[in-house]
């Protein structure tokens, strides 16, 4: 049996629009959002720079990476700021490895970077202990998620519209001031 | 001309003699000086926030500071409990040590220009740190240079601090 190409053209245009929907991430800004993120570093029991999953919902942020899941409940939140960097389009180990490349192709290679938003919050245990936390995002990522943050009840010193260089809140009296 | 041979590799010979006996006579001086401060007694450190109210420090490498400080001064397996900026249950604890810091120096370098450059871009941070015991008497004080001169991101600077204070940690206490 022959199919028609009228109707191989609406199946295949199917297929893509499936595929495009199932692959492309959420975007912050609904009830329950995720997206991948690197953990750089902060959060207790994950390892520093950990890429897994950043879902904000429910009243809560939470880090996943395979059966590791990190709560942190957004109220506690006492500031959370993004910010924007750059990272080389091949890194780890085999970055790191390129750099011994011949002829200098290793640096001609870190000329190639990737542009990510960068993601920092403070939080309060339940004893009253200061933590922190930073993650890296996809680009265009940050400011959504900052918001939905804000949304679920964190607080910041920094807000959205600002566009203001953010200034960390201080709560102790500074000691040993250098010239 | 045999004798001008001998003369001048006599001078050589004594000016390095000369340079290792400087070298080894400051290494023992230093050791002395080591040796001689008594070591500090704490059960348990609390760590602050850094403070940077004279620089404009970005809030990750606040954040990474605190929390390499903490996980290194924790690796130094120094104190029974390393406490956190505003945990109560550092109140209960008779001999507590407090650690306060202040950023005073910031220079933010370029990942890229220390990869391709070798020689540009580096990242530093200096930070003077008090450590006072619980009524804020002040029992040491050092100033703290964390580097990333070479490999790895900004924030490796912040790794480079925490273990030179895990460093005075483990010298000092």
């Amino acid at each position: 049996m022959k199919m028609s190409p009228s109707i191989s053209l609406f199946l295949a245009a199917s297929a893509f629009l499936a595929a495009a929907v199932f692959f492309v991430s959420p975007a912050f800004g609904q009830d329950t959002d995720t997206v991948k993120a690197k953990h750089v570093l902060g959060l207790e029991e994950v390892k520093h720079n950990t890429s897994g999953t950043l879902t904000i919902g429910n009243g809560n942020l939470e880090f996943t990476k395979g059966t590791i899941k990190k709560d942190v409940s957004a109220t506690t939140i006492t500031e959370v700021l993004q910010g924007a960097d750059t990272q080389r389009t091949i890194g780890g180990t085999l970055g790191t490895l390129t750099m011994f490349g011949p002829y200098g192709s290793g640096r001609f290679l870190s000329l190639f970077r990737t542009k990510i938003d960068t993601l920092s919050i403070t939080y309060v245990d339940a004893s009253g202990g200061l933590h922190g936390a930073v993650f890296t995002l996809p680009k265009g990522a940050g400011v959504a998620a900052k918001r939905a943050l804000l949304a679920q009840g964190a607080k910041t010193t920094v807000p959205l519209d600002s566009g203001t260089s953010p200034q960390p809140a201080t709560s102790q009296k500074p000691l040993g001031t250098k010239p | 001309m045999k004798m001008t041979r001998i003369i001048h590799s006599s001078l050589v010979l004594l000016t390095t003699m000369l340079l290792l006996g400087a070298v080894s006579a400051g290494h023992a001086q230093n050791n002395a000086q080591n040796n001689a401060q008594p070591k500090l007694k704490a059960s348990a450190i609390q760590i602050l926030m850094f403070q940077s109210n004279e620089v404009n420090l970005p809030l990750q490498f606040q954040v990474a500071l605190y929390e390499n400080t903490i996980e290194q001064v924790e690796k130094s397996h120094k104190f029974e409990r390393v406490y956190r900026d505003g945990d109560q249950g550092a109140a209960n604890v008779p001999d507590l040590v407090v650690l306060h810091t202040n950023v005073y120096g910031f220079k933010k370098g370029s990942e890229e220009e220390r990869q391709v450059l070798t020689v540009a871009g580096a990242t530093q941070i200096k930070v003077h740190c008090q450590f006072t015991d619980k009524s804020g008497k002040p029992e040491l004080e050092r100033d703290i240079t964390g580097k990333v001169r070479f490999l790895g991101g900004n924030l490796r600077a912040t790794l480079d601090f925490g273990k030179k204070v895990s460093q005075i940690v483990q010298q000092n206490f």
